[in-house]
């Protein structure tokens, strides 16, 4: 799984896509048809455990990328993965900042956030449809899924706190 | 090479005759690499745009409404919401410099953790453990119920949208159940949504 299997390039270039494409939040569903599905890079397990690590990670929750990138092409391709991912959207909003003034009197801006918004919207659903069939393989899961929507939508407490217990309740019961 | 510096701090052309506002500070590289670092460990478990908000805002370097702006912007860009955000804070800072030490210190923390883990996770011979790999799939099913609650406020300023439900649910459909090329439904989606939304010319005003 770690012999370095895949070309460091084509890690970059693949992620660099990955991380152009992905407006409002993770694009999670493209991310599993191309690593998964197209490359055999992760499998299913891989992307399910992954974006959960990142989610008990400092930082920003997409640190799964470079753990898929490790998974592809060891260390050589943690590092591409991660550049790849975070590098060239990092330069694009890094451009738009230094724009901002004439950018945000544009009278198509709100157009553009007002289309980009539901293809938005229904990515983030496709990724949770996508989380799900990796993730949930029986009842327990299901209910320890449900458990933490409710605890997150009800209550105040830290997502990484949910995420932890849930780890610790999967152990325990042997998922 | 060199870059367009942040904005400079001059004070806004319609309040000449008010108290000047608080001298905003600008901070040193150095500076943006250990905040960014500091946000990115107490944002685990997300939050990241709110911690950096506070930081930024309570060291004067910026004001709430550039905070407003830069932040609105950085919905519109693609990729991870919360680097872009630190680019984008850093560039306006310190131009283009200023957003590379962001978003090394953002990622810096969250990078040596997720390393570490991996190496264990995806290294060990013969697979993991079966109690890691029942602790690892407890998680993911948790992880599935905070990508839902991070969708949700999405979704709510969606169906407020023109069009928005009924693009919302194409865009699902393409891609999460007929598992359609990205690029395709994007154009598809993002075109009508320019159409719906396209500017109009404003009423003539007297």
């Amino acid at each position: 799984m770690t012999d370095a299997g895949a070309n460091w390039l084509d890690i970059l270039l693949t992620f660099t896509r990955l991380g152009l494409i992905s407006f409002g939040g993770a694009n999670l569903a493209e991310i599993e048809r191309v690593l998964v599905g197209q490359r055999h890079w992760i499998t299913p397990d891989t992307l399910a455990s992954g974006f959960a690590l990142g989610q008990v990670m400092p930082g920003p929750n997409m640190l799964a990328m470079t753990h898929y990138g490790f998974a592809a092409g060891g260390w050589a391709g943690a590092a591409a993965a991660t550049l790849g991912f975070y590098g060239p959207t990092a330069l694009l909003s890094a451009a738009a900042a230094l724009a901002w003034r004439r950018l945000l009197g544009w009278k198509w801006l709100p157009t553009i956030r007002s289309a980009l918004l539901p293809f938005g919207g229904g990515v983030l659903l496709a990724g949770v449809l996508v989380l799900a069939r990796g993730s949930v393989q029986n009842v327990a899961g299901a209910v320890i899924a449900a458990a933490a929507f409710a605890l997150l939508t009800r209550t105040r407490v830290n997502p990484a706190l949910v995420v932890i217990g849930a780890a610790a309740l999967g152990a325990l019961i042997g998922l | 090479m060199s870059a367009p510096a942040a904005p400079p701090p001059a004070p806004p052309e319609d309040a000449p005759h008010h108290p000047p506002a608080p001298v905003p500070v600008t901070p040193t590289h150095s500076d943006l690499l250990r905040v960014f670092a500091g946000v990115a460990m107490v944002g685990i478990g997300g939050g990241l745009p709110a911690h950096m908000r506070r930081a930024a805002l309570g060291r004067a370097w910026m004001t709430e409404l550039d905070f407003a702006e830069t932040y609105t912007l950085a919905q519109l860009t693609p990729g991870p919401n919360a680097v872009n955000l630190a680019a984008m804070i850093g560039a306006r800072l310190r131009g283009w410099t200023g957003a590379l030490w962001a978003v090394v210190g953002v990622l810096t923390p969250g990078l040596i953790a997720m390393l570490a883990v991996t190496v264990v996770t995806l290294g060990l011979p013969g697979g993991l453990p079966a109690p890691l790999q029942s602790a690892l799939r407890g998680a993911a099913c948790a992880a599935l119920a905070v990508m839902l609650t991070a969708a949700l406020p999405v979704l709510r300023v969606v169906g407020g949208l023109r069009g928005g439900w009924v693009l919302a649910l194409v865009t699902f459909a393409g891609i999460g159940l007929l598992r359609l090329d990205l690029l395709p439904v994007l154009a598809v989606v993002v075109g009508a949504g320019l159409i719906l939304h396209r500017p109009r010319p404003e009423p003539e005003r007297p």
